[in-house]
């Protein structure tokens, strides 16, 4: 496990290494002047980007300006927007949290629905019901996030009025922040309104999460499906009925486990899809979020925004990444390593 | 009294527009308390064979029969499930490859547990949890596992595939079946281990009685240990009879290269010179030669050899050959 453990920490660090290279290189792509680019500052006259050349070691060579960048960055001086002209890091660390909630619970959605449907799809392989739910996977998988969400909001918003259309909750509830996730403040805070609080967020928060999860959880299907037949053509499945244990049996205390395990390999890569989807559902939705604001950058060209959402957004995917292979790991025994020699 | 008598059994491969007979009517019988042993090269199909006694096949393939019988019952007109149970109850399979035949996430302690027949441990939740731990202990030290600590917390990759084998014969064990498959118990492992597991394996079968079909791709490695042996080639019954009479007068030309060609029987042969095996190699299902699937391979294969020959039994010992040695001595 240390191993397994020290090898992720390899991994994360080279990962971020590549990002902040990739970030720090998008000030020099970026038209216009880098520094400009990288802090933000477009009406700054020449004293203040004399100081601000200073600041980032222009007069010293590239790999130290890189060093001082990543310093900087993780010292919390993300730089100001162009547009707004905010602290950054003020600005992602209101809108991170909003992203990290409605992507966890999209995640959470897709893989509660997506594995269980896809193990029954394989248990009845070849039946009916299998053939159906692929069809519905495939249908679900086709269909483009807008207009998915668009119909969501005209039906469930308009028509049935059972969700809120946009926002992450009715501005009538004023919420201390503590850690900028939602559903945990409003259950530290101690207002009155506390449950009405909750349901209100929770309902807001439904009708996005769902239309993130449609494509992602079709995925989970077809994986938890793939997995599942996998499994249950393995010779250990075979012995466990020779054993005598029933199929239900053998399914439940041998199957389930090893095809979870094939799964949730899967999450990583998911993870980077889902969020893209998130993007676009954010927009759709007004979802005060990293990637609504992240979108609307691109379209104001702000850089330095760009260029430091970019990063914070895949970093965030990344740690995913890395929390779903010690989740693997967990789950896996032959991931952990040898435990005696023979 | 026949432990098991199976007449014609068939299995096929569902395809898209043909069925491929992977196993073209072989018949196995079995006496109570014997071992018998089930060879032929790999691909002949032993282990769909056996797979196909136990009832744990896949569904892809279909299975059909003439005759059934266990211990006097015939099997044939009940139901699957009825039949998958009284199998199940009685015969126990350990399976070619051990390590895989082990659930990898699962600990060897709970793999062994979970064999034990709950109907078997008496006592309330707690105690019977006590009982089924001791009961898996016993059998672990049964097979000749000491060290039953670290073995029940270890996961199979953990353990050597003698070891992982000898877990499969314990869990084997739980049931107390009569009958043992034991699908080539030993490949894969060096020849120290294989005569450990060899003598285990017949010390079962003198203190439990409890019979064995031992299946081997290897003729040599199993004489030693079987009363009775079955010769099967590419999915058809070759010749049966006590293990003297396949290796001192086989009736077959497939199971006479056998013999030839293992180095007991070449032993006067100059060193390094060929031994004598047949040229060419068994077919693959997607090409079954037509008729005696031999043929192609067989030195004495004549024109009548296109339709397949009938089992002809000579005192017991059974050949299924159009040019036997019996009928080619008369002609
Ligand atoms: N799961 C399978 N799918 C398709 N063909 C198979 C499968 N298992 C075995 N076969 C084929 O069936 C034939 C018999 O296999 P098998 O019973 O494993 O032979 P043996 O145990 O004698 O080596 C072989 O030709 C093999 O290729
Ligand atoms: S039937 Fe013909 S082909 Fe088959 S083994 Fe006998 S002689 Fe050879
Ligand atoms: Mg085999």
């Amino acid at each position: 496990m240390l191993i397994f453990t020290l090898r992720r920490l390899n991994l994360f660090i080279f990962t971020i290494f590549l990002l902040t290279v990739l970030s720090f290189s998008l000030a020099f792509l970026f038209p216009g002047d880098a520094l400009v680019n990288i802090s933000g500052q477009v009406s700054a006259n020449q004293e203040v980007l004399a100081e601000l050349a200073q600041s980032y070691g222009k007069d010293q060579s590239i790999f130290n300006q890189y060093v001082i960048y990543v310093g900087k960055v993780f010292s919390g001086d993300f730089g100001v927007s162009m547009i707004s002209d905010l602290p950054l890091l003020d600005v992602i660390s209101t809108l991170l949290p909003a992203t990290v909630e409605l992507s966890l619970v999209a995640l959470l959605i897709a893989m509660v629905l997506g594995i269980p449907i896809g193990f029954i799809a394989a248990i009845r392989h070849r039946k009916n019901s299998d053939n159906i739910i692929l069809s519905i996977a495939m249908i679900g998988y086709s269909v483009p996030v807008f207009w998915v969400g668009l119909m969501a909001i005209q039906l469930f918003s308009i028509e049935l009025s059972m969700f809120p259309s946009a926002g992450q909750i009715s501005p009538v509830y004023e919420i201390e922040r503590q850690y900028g996730i939602l559903l945990i403040d409003i259950l530290l805070s101690d207002s009155n309104y506390k449950w009405q609080a909750f349901s209100d967020a929770t309902s807001h928060l439904i009708l996005p999460a769902a239309v993130i999860a449609l494509a992602p959880a079709t995925i989970f299907i077809r994986l938890a499906r793939t997995a599942m037949l996998e499994v249950l053509e393995t010779p250990y499945i075979r012995a466990a009925k020779a054993k005598g244990l029933s199929f239900a049996q053998v399914v439940y205390s041998h199957a389930i486990r090893n095809a979870l395990i094939m799964i949730v390999r899967h999450i990583g890569l998911q993870f980077a899809n889902l969020i893209t989807i998130a993007m676009i559902t954010e927009v759709i939705f007004s979802w005060p979020g990293i990637g609504r604001w992240l979108i609307e950058s691109i379209y104001q060209r702000d850089y330095t925004a760009i260029q430091i959402g970019l990063l914070v957004l895949s970093s965030f995917i990344f740690i995913v990444h890395i929390l779903s292979d010690f989740l693997y790991a967990a789950l896996n025994p032959l991931a952990r390593g040898k435990k005696y020699g023979s | 009294m026949n432990l098991f008598d199976i007449r014609n059994l068939s299995i096929s491969l569902k395809s898209n527009d043909t069925d491929i007979l992977a196993v073209d009517r072989v018949s196995l019988a079995m006496k109570e308390g014997e071992v018998r042993g089930l060879v032929g090269e790999s691909g002949s199909g032993k282990s769909l064979l056996a797979q196909a006694i136990m009832g744990v096949l896949d569904p892809k393939w279909s299975v059909t029969a003439d005759r059934f019988h266990w211990r006097g019952q015939d099997l044939m007109n009940l139901s699957p499930h009825e039949r998958k149970a009284i199998i199940a109850k009685d015969v126990a399979m350990i399976f070619q490859e051990p390590m895989l035949s082990l659930d990898p996430t699962t600990t060897i302690g709970e793999q062994v547990e979970e064999a034990i027949d709950p109907a078997s441990l008496e006592g309330n939740f707690w105690q019977r949890r006590k009982a089924r731990k001791s009961e898996a202990i016993r059998l672990l030290h049964k097979v000749g596992i000491k060290h039953h600590e670290i073995c029940t917390s270890s996961y199979p990759h953990e353990l050597t595939e003698a070891i992982c084998q000898r877990v499969m014969i314990a869990i084997a064990l739980a049931k107390s079946p009569i009958l043992l498959i034991a699908d080539e118990p030993t490949a894969a492992m060096e020849s120290r281990n294989q005569g450990q597991i060899f003598r285990l394996l017949a010390s079962l079968n003198q203190l439990k009685s409890m019979s064995i079909l031992l299946i081997s791709h290897d003729l040599e490695n199993v004489t030693h240990w079987t009363n009775t042996i079955t010769v099967m080639y590419s999915g058809q019954f070759v010749e049966a009879g006590t293990t003297k009479q396949i290796f001192k007068s086989p009736l077959h030309p497939y199971t006479r290269a056998l013999v030839d060609s293992s180095p007991a029987a070449n032993i006067e042969l100059p060193p390094k010179s060929r031994l004598k095996a047949l040229p060419g190699s068994i077919p693959i299902l997607q090409h079954l030669p037509i008729g005696c699937r031999l043929g192609p391979r067989c030195p004495k294969a004549q024109r009548k050899c296109v339709t397949a020959p009938k089992a002809k039994n000579y005192h017991g010992h059974v050949v299924s050959c159009h040019f036997n040695m019996k009928e080619s001595g008369k002609v």
